[in-house]
């Protein structure tokens, strides 16, 4: 247990600069997400945290007390890594037992006996613990490492994608079963993923980081339904979100919205607003990209009032639900199907896109500016409760 | 263009001497299957299942045990894999390095010595299919993963092949560009209307490709049909719970009798469902089986709503859908819904089945129960 402090973090590898001016703070047992693609520095912070790495700049503090100069090994965290690294010539139980052996704990047999029965009854491998990680599943072997790092009861867990090397079937399986178990873990948790599924399902809040830099953080839902800027709202959803650039015209306390549609130019009455229409006004607004989720366009085989026409690129499933997307000229939009249905590829299709559910981004600049229903949202979003 | 049949085709390997007593069993055993002219049919199992094997007896890598492969009318098990008429691309996009992207593509009808201006023809003709007439003077080395697939795929298609075999074609790409190139693949075959066979582990790419999907299981064949049918139309267990993700729920039950209505219980779980009317003519009292439901067809009811109330051990909020478990016994039952509402752990709630979605499996064999007519 402890509150990680994180002020002013920057690291350079050479010429590349892996962290840019990185602060957060996490509470006491907060399960911590840093999300972001690949290569966005979301392990070398984890790295800076654990003292593996030494930042440029930067403090790195754990209830206040500063850990820069305290080695590793001192400063009681447990660490998960993506390849498990168990040592292939000991048993399960003696893998876990490792670390509680070493020179710096000396726990006497009892007390290890413990404390690895107890862990692996929390991990629910009590029958594998006489076994040898080559006669285990990828599955069992990640958990025997989470088990590894429970034992120590370490004041902070680091975990590095511990699920990205399982099939996406174990993932889900794996993730629930976590996710099950994190109130029980009692510690501050980071946990660094590039997968947003995991990321809204485990954290308590998100890190979301993009080239050394921190983006936005908050909990799941503020980052979903308010996205800081548009790199933040593609990367939150499968499929991604829809993007259409439109132009902002007023006349008179009426807006219209102008986007093109296939090889015309579509003019609507914005739906109306009191958020979204002061906004406008205040910032002048002409031009935005609406943001739109997928399950928010609807759609029609056949011709309806209110629906714009488009033809149909493709028609895929994504487990329980399927996918269309269609082809509207400079851009493409996704939505959400039930699967089995029959459909024709390069067939037409009528487009309703729900713009009361709608996010605006700035044209230029790309960020947030307003949402429809904000202030439903932003009651939605606080009834999650933060540890 | 032709249609493919598989007779009985039986796959055995020797093992060389090296384990003489260890019996070995049939890699492929007794498939059939019949393939329309034009259509597209995925090979969907577990690794080690056998669809490779098949992929291969049919492109003539690998020798028939016994059994008879015809590709359109013509019996294909004598045949020289270079007179099938078939295109393949692996996984592996085993390109020539020293040849640039045009070269690579042009090389099999260059090697049968049709004419160049009929090779540089088919080449234009095809770049544009798969994206990759920008690419025609780059090296292989220059190009990415996706890139090296399309032009995989693009010298597949060049010998405008009757048949079109393809092993894993996505399985060396990373997330998003594996969405990409299966939409692509999609419109592809969509466009030239080639029969193929496409061999995969991943039920997502087999469900949004093929037209038809032939599950596999340690080289048996479980059901062959549309993606609509294997979905929700499973044969047995093993197809219930290869097909969609999350997976269906599946577990043990038993049938209790209560005022003349049958209800599902479960061992460690006070857990109670309604039967169904439709399996009223198959079950009894203390009739024991499995039972299986998507988590898309468990709902939430209302508090007045009857049913056992039920305590939340796991809500993921995912965004897009929240998903919900419940411990019944010691496995996990799994929801999905799109409701608005976050719940934490501990909440109770009470669940509600759709019942015309529900399956019954055997408890030994894992056969589908199926209501009498």
């Amino acid at each position: 247990m402890a509150r990680i402090k994180v002020e002013n973090l920057s690291k350079k590898f050479g010429k590349v600069t892996a962290l840019d001016d990185v602060s957060f703070e996490i509470h006491d047992n907060e399960f911590f997400v840093l999300f972001g693609p690949a290569g966005a520095g979301k392990t070398t912070i984890l790295n800076c945290v654990a003292g593996i790495t030494m930042p440029d700049e930067g403090v790195v503090s754990f209830d206040d007390k500063i850990m820069n100069r305290v080695e590793p090994a001192h400063r009681n965290v447990a660490m998960v890594f993506e390849n498990y690294a168990l040592y292939p010539n000991m048993t399960v139980y003696d893998n876990m037992a490792s670390a509680l052996r070493s020179k710096l704990y000396k726990n006497d047999e009892q007390t290890i006996r413990e404390k690895v029965y107890a862990a692996a009854k929390m991990m629910k491998m009590e029958d594998l613990l006489e076994r040898l990680p080559s006669q285990l599943s990828n599955g069992q072997k990640q958990r025997v490492a989470m088990g590894r790092a429970l034992v120590r009861s370490p004041n902070v867990f680091l975990m590095d994608e511990p699920l990205a090397h399982l099939d996406a079937k174990l993932r889900n399986s794996m993730r629930t079963e976590l996710k099950e178990m994190q109130s029980n873990l009692g510690s501050t948790c980071i946990y660094v993923t590039h997968d947003f599924i995991e990321a809204m399902s485990l954290g308590d809040r998100i890190a979301i980081i993009n080239k050394g830099k921190i983006i936005q953080i908050g909990t799941g839902d503020e980052i979903y339904y308010m996205p800081t800027n548009e790199f933040v709202a593609t990367l939150m959803g499968d499929p991604q979100i829809n993007l259409i650039p439109a132009k902002i015209k007023s006349e008179n306390t009426q807006y219209e919205l102008c986007f093109p549609f296939g090889d015309r130019e579509v003019t609507i009455d914005m739906p109306g607003d009191e958020g979204v229409f002061e906004k406008i006004q205040e910032l002048n607004l002409c031009a935005v990209d609406i943001g739109i989720r997928p399950q928010h366009v609807l759609y029609a085989f056949e011709e309806t009032e209110g629906y714009f026409k488009a033809t149909i690129y493709s028609y895929e499933s994504i487990g329980n639900k399927s996918v269309i997307i269609a082809d509207c000229g400079d851009y493409q939009l996704r939505m959400i199907a039930p699967n089995g249905l029959r459909v024709q590829i390069d067939g037409d299709i009528y487009i309703h896109p729900v713009f009361e559910q709608s996010i605006l981004f700035d044209f230029e600049s790309k960020d947030y500016i307003v949402r429809y229903n904000e202030e439903a949202v932003k009651a939605l979003a606080s009834t999650q409760e933060v540890v | 263009m032709a249609g493919l049949t598989l007779e009985n085709v039986y796959k055995r390997y020797d093992n060389n001497g090296k384990k003489k007593k260890v019996k070995n069993d049939y890699a492929v055993n007794d498939l059939c299957l019949k393939c329309e002219q034009g259509e597209f049919v995925a090979l969907l199992g577990p690794s080690g299942c056998g669809k490779t094997t098949t992929l291969r007896m049919i492109a003539g890598l690998e020798e028939i045990t016994q059994g008879n492969i015809y590709i359109g009318d013509v019996l294909a098990n004598n045949l020289h894999p270079k007179d099938r008429k078939i295109g393949l691309a692996f996984e592996d996009y085993a390109m020539y390095p020293p040849l640039d992207v045009y070269g690579n593509v042009a090389f099999n009808l260059r090697a049968r010595g049709v004419a160049p201006d009929e090779i540089e023809r088919r080449v234009r003709e095809i770049a544009p299919l798969m994206q990759i007439e920008d690419l025609l003077d780059k090296m292989p080395v220059k190009l990415s993963g996706g890139q090296k697939q399309r032009v995989n795929i693009a010298r597949a298609i060049i010998r405008e092949p009757e048949l079109l075999l393809m092993d894993e074609p996505l399985s060396h790409l990373d997330g998003k560009a594996r969405q990409a190139m299966r939409i692509e693949i999609k419109r592809l075959i969509n466009k030239i209307k080639c029969t193929t066979v496409y061999v995969t582990h991943d039920q997502l790419e087999a469900m949004s490709l093929a037209d038809r999907i032939a599950i596999i299981n340690f080289g048996v064949l479980q059901q062959f049909g549309t993606p609509a049918e294997v979905y929700d139309d499973p044969v047995n267990e093993f197809v219930a719970s290869f097909i969609g993700e999350p997976p269906m729920n599946i577990t043990e039950t038993k049938i209790i009798k209560k005022n003349d209505i049958f209800f599902f219980s479960f061992e460690g779980s006070n857990l109670e469902i309604e039967v169904p009317k439709r399996y009223y003519s198959v079950v009894h009292d203390g009739f024991r089986c499995k039972v299986g439901v998507r988590p898309m067809d468990v709902l939430i009811g209302d508090e007045n709503s009857a049913g056992t109330p039920e305590e939340i051990a796991v809500f993921e909020n995912l965004g897009d859908e929240r998903r919900i478990g419940i411990h019944v016994g010691n496995m996990i039952l799994m929801l999905i819904t799109e409701d608005e509402k976050r719940y934490k752990s501990g909440d109770v709630v009470r669940l509600r089945v759709r019942g015309e979605k529900t399956h019954l499996f055997d408890i030994e064999s894992g056969e589908r129960i199926r209501e009498k007519e």
